[in-house]
């Protein structure tokens, strides 16, 4: 079985690394890059990923979390997850994601991975860099063919899950109100940019600098008069 | 060279003369002088005019000018302090005559010295820029009578006490102090102005303080504008009889100032009898009485305007928004054609037509009629009503004069677009009905709608027109083609309405009797056979039957009623009993319109052709129904109508809302996306405003909605927000 699926991606990682001779000329280090790849590869392949498909799949995952001694709901596995660019929930490819991923955070073993973690978190935290992941968490949560929306409840879990730890008290009151409305049943992507805006830009709890005149998509006005309601 | 030797030899004639006689002006003076005071004497008949001439000529001619002017100074100043002396002894009324008198006689020797010295006049005072002559006589006049202190303030008080009097409603000597007015105004506006008019208007003001002050508290506004008006008016006539006309802009405006300006206020507001009741009890001349006096003063016509709108405004909201007055539409829009007449007719009649006041009326009825949402639907209902019957026997301008005043109401409308869909639903019942009184009124509104709308508003209205007459046509053809099959059987009237114009809910046809199915089946293939690739479906609830039906004792009538109610009659030719479950399932009448036609079959006294039981006043699944053997009724025809709410009931109107809001999403959205593909970026405040004003000939737009569909749009990526201004939308294209 495994061998059948090496011989699968034989030609691929054939192809991928006829992408680099250029670099075989080039640098001395080449080799030492040949030979990161190929640890790369092994450890997708020997430890986490599913012979027939090729990919790691939620199983998978599960077994990379309890050797990363993490919890696969833990924010960290979803900024690995951005770090790959990762398409499809639950999965990682080998050639575009896993290999990206690892070799940008310079890590072919698993205690490397392990103990580049911290690093990752600390790059998240960077405001444009926070921007992207965001806006990821939100595309990656997106799991039919053309959905474009979220629904309410997994809203509030990413919500809870991805600014949780920076804007607590804006979080807590986004999500009360998410549960009581009446009005949406999902989330777009322009209402979910717009909640990072605004946790970023309004003053909270006092709500002095909204403007709804400011182009805020409708759901904030309603939440900012609830808010509004609710304090007087 | 010539004119230097003429004046050689004139210098010569003089030296010869001053040089003969030393004494000369000494003794021509006192001849002059002399003739001066005869003049003043009334004694000049004497006096020789040539001789003192050419005295008075040769002393300014030998240069004795100054000792002439000099002279006459110092005569004529002695003569008017005697003058002043008599004047000021002169007692009571006779002051103002004698004053007058002397004043005459000043002139006239005035007149006759001036005369006299008239080459000094000529030569000697304007070379030496002295007063001339008339003047000077003037302005000593003016030193030694007029500005003599006994004689000024007596003077100004005398004048000031008869135009009191003469305020007061006394009889006085115009002329008299007419002639003394103009005395004041020969001697230089400045001592007009001075002596008298400055002192005039103070005491006027004060006078018409106190005045006004009177009138406030004990008369009512019309009285009070009244006596201001006449008040007016006599200072303006004071002024043209004894007055200098300068006077008229200052002494009206101390009459505007005190009785109208201060009081302002106080007469718009006052209990009872203030703008408002005039407004309300139709006082044409107080009101226009009241428009020429405040236009007079600053303030005073937005004042009343902005009463007057408040008032309408008030009156207007309380009228919409009384729910015992919505009961009847027809009446609620005739109260608001009723007020607007009303105040049209004061606008005319009172206000001189102001612009202004008719652009505050306007704006007002545009303020209140949009408070009531169901406007639009209660108007339409106006014109159904007098499409209906209303209008019956009018003259064809009278009609347009009741579709004027639609269309004027209409034009107040916010939501125009509420309007178009019930008037469609109207029109279609209209039409289906055969109920309209003229086709020519109808189409003078639609036109008239056009005008106003564009051609878009009223396309589909006029697909409406076009279909009743197609179908007329077709009827004709479809007759005449089955002419030979006809028979005894039913006689069927067809309207083709094309999908799309007319305002139909699908609904499903009910199962008609058979009799009737063959002869719609002909019609059918007739139809398709002349137009192929149609597709027709029947509207059974829009319909109408005319049947025979012959009852118990043989009596036959005429029965008009609606298909669904045919449908359920035509079942009772072969049963005397149904019941209700029966009867829905022969004939699959949806259960609310099937309770509607029973309703108006089995419980409407003197037309109930069916009988129910158990007797109740509602129809229950469970009853059972007969076919009235006893029915009785004077009249052969019947028409037996639907019970059917005339005004939408709440869910209708719930409904038509929904519809309304539904089509009003694409409107909006394609603004949006006109606006955006012009402008490209542009922000939320903008793009708000735009969509507004290219929606509001239709409907406003609220920005709630607006801003969903940008949302929406978004989404849909027409447009998305600007990265770092994030009040900016792009426009994708």
């Amino acid at each position: 079985m495994r061998r059948s699926s090496n011989k699968k991606t034989g030609p691929s990682s054939n192809s991928s690394s006829s992408s680099s001779p250029i670099d075989l000329f080039r640098s001395s280090s080449s080799k030492a890059v040949a030979k990161e790849l190929e640890r790369i590869d092994q450890l997708f392949f020997n430890s986490y990923a599913n012979g027939d498909s090729g990919m790691i799949e939620p199983d998978g995952i599960e077994v990379l979390c309890s050797d990363l001694g993490v919890d696969y709901t833990d924010i960290k596995i979803l900024m690995l997850a951005w770090k790959m660019k990762a398409e499809k929930q639950g999965y990682f490819t080998l050639k575009e994601e896993w290999r990206r991923g690892l070799k940008a955070l310079r890590a072919d073993t698993i205690s490397k991975l392990k103990k580049a973690l911290p690093e990752l978190e600390k790059e998240v935290q960077r405001p444009q860099v926070f921007l992207d992941f965001y806006s990821f968490s939100f595309q990656y949560c997106l799991t039919e063919e053309k959905q474009k929306s979220i629904d309410i409840e997994s809203i509030c879990e990413l919500l809870e899950l991805v600014l949780g730890s920076q804007f607590r008290p804006q979080v807590d009151s986004l999500i009360e109100y998410l549960k009581v409305q009446n009005d949406y049943k999902v989330i777009n992507m322009d209402q979910w940019l717009s909640f990072l805006r605004f946790c970023l830009e309004i003053s909270f709890p006092d709500l002095g600098n909204y403007d709804a005149d400011q182009a805020w998509p409708l759901i904030l006005d309603y939440f900012v008069e609830w808010m509004r309601a609710k304090q007087s | 060279m010539s004119t230097q030797k003429r004046r050689n030899f004139q210098i010569e004639a003089f030296k010869h003369r001053v040089v003969v006689d030393p004494k000369y002006a000494e003794k021509t003076w006192n001849i002059l002088e002399h003739a001066i005071h005869e003049i003043y004497n009334h004694n000049a008949s004497g006096l020789s005019f040539e001789e003192l001439y050419r005295n008075a000529y040769n002393m300014v001619l030998h240069k004795f000018g100054e000792k002439l002017y000099s002279g006459l100074v110092t005569t004529m100043t002695m003569h008017l302090r005697e003058i002043s002396k008599s004047i000021e002894d002169a007692q009571g009324g006779s002051f103002l005559e004698e004053l007058n008198r002397k004043w005459a006689d000043h002139n006239k020797a005035l007149q006759m010295i001036r005369d006299i010295l008239m080459y000094m006049d000529r030569t000697f005072i304007p070379s030496t820029h002295k007063t001339p002559v008339h003047a000077l006589g003037l302005n000593l006049w003016r030193d030694n009578i007029i500005h003599s202190s006994n004689i000024q303030t007596r003077l100004l008080n005398t004048l000031l006490d008869l135009v009191q009097e003469e305020r007061t409603g006394e009889i006085i000597d115009r002329w008299l102090v007419r002639n003394v007015i103009m005395m004041l105004m020969d001697l230089g506006s400045a001592v007009y102005q001075e002596d008298f008019e400055k002192h005039f208007l103070n005491v006027s003001a004060n006078f018409y303080s106190v005045e006004s002050q009177q009138f406030i508290e004990c008369c009512d506004c019309g009285d009070y504008l009244k006596k201001a008006e006449r008040r007016l008016n006599e200072e303006m006539e004071r002024v043209s009889q004894y007055l200098d006309p300068s006077s008229e802009a200052k002494i009206t405006n101390v009459v505007e100032k005190e009785m109208i300006a201060n009081h302002m206020h106080r007469l718009v507001h006052m209990e009872n009898s203030g703008l408002v009741n005039m407004l309300v009890d139709d006082k044409y001349e107080d009101l226009g009485r009241m428009y020429s006096l405040f236009r007079r003063v600053p303030d005073g016509l937005s004042l009343i305007r902005d009463v007057m709108t408040s008032h309408i405004r008030d009156t207007g909201r309380q009228l919409v928004t009384d729910p015992e007055k919505a009961r009847n539409p027809v009446d609620f829009v005739q109260r608001l054609l009723d007020e607007k007449d009303k105040h049209d007719k004061i606008i005319s009649m009172a206000f001189n037509n102001d612009k202004t006041f008719q652009n505050a009326l306007n704006s007002s009825f545009e303020y209140f009629i949009n408070l009531n949402p169901r406007s639009p639907e209660f108007i339409s209902l106006f014109v159904d009503e007098k499409l209906r019957k209303g209008l019956k026997g009018y003259s064809e301008e009278d009609v347009e004069v009741v579709l004027d005043k639609v269309m004027m109401l209409f034009r107040y409308l916010q939501e125009k677009d509420v309007f178009e869909k019930y008037y469609k639903q109207h029109l279609a019942k209209r039409l289906l009905s055969g109920k309209t009184v003229s086709d020519d009124a109808e189409r003078s509104l639609i036109v008239k709608l056009k005008t106003e709308c564009g051609y878009q508003f009223t396309s589909k209205l006029e697909g409406m027109f076009t279909d009743m007459k197609t179908s007329q046509d077709t009827m004709q053809g479809f007759h005449a083609s089955q002419a030979t099959n006809l028979g005894d059987g039913p006689t069927l009237v067809v309207q083709v309405l094309t999908t799309g114009s007319w305002p139909t809910q699908p609904s499903p046809a009910c199962n008609l009797p058979a009799e009737i199915l063959g002869v719609c089946e002909k019609f059918r293939m007739y139809y398709l056979g002349t137009h192929t690739g149609r597709r027709l479906s029947w509207q059974t609830n829009m319909g109408t039957a005319d049947l025979k039906a012959t009852f118990g004792k043989g009596q036959k009538h005429e029965l008009n009623v609606s298909t669904y109610q045919m449908c359920i009659l035509m079942l009772f030719n072969n049963a005397d009993r149904l019941s209700y479950k029966e009867i829905e399932q022969a004939t699959e009448i949806p259960a609310s319109d099937l309770k509607r036609s029973l309703q108006s079959l089995a419980l409407i006294k003197g037309k109930n052709v069916l009988r129910k039981e158990p007797m109740s006043k509602d129809i229950g699944e469970d009853d059972a129904f007969f076919f009235n053997d006893k029915f009785t009724s004077k009249f052969i025809k019947l028409k037996i109508n639907t019970v059917n709410a005339q005004k939408e009931s709440e869910p209708e109107k719930q409904e038509t809302r929904q519809r309304v809001e539904e089509d009003r999403k694409p409107q909006v959205e394609a603004a949006i996306v006109r606006i955006m593909k012009s402008r490209r970026v542009l922000d939320h405040n903008n793009i708000v405003a735009e969509v507004t004003k290219q929606l509001q000939s239709r409907f406003l737009p609220n920005p709630v909605v607006i801003k969903k569909r940008i949302e929406s749009l978004i989404e849909r990526e027409f447009l998305e927000r600007d990265k770092v201004d994030r009040k900016l939308y792009r426009y994708l294209a």
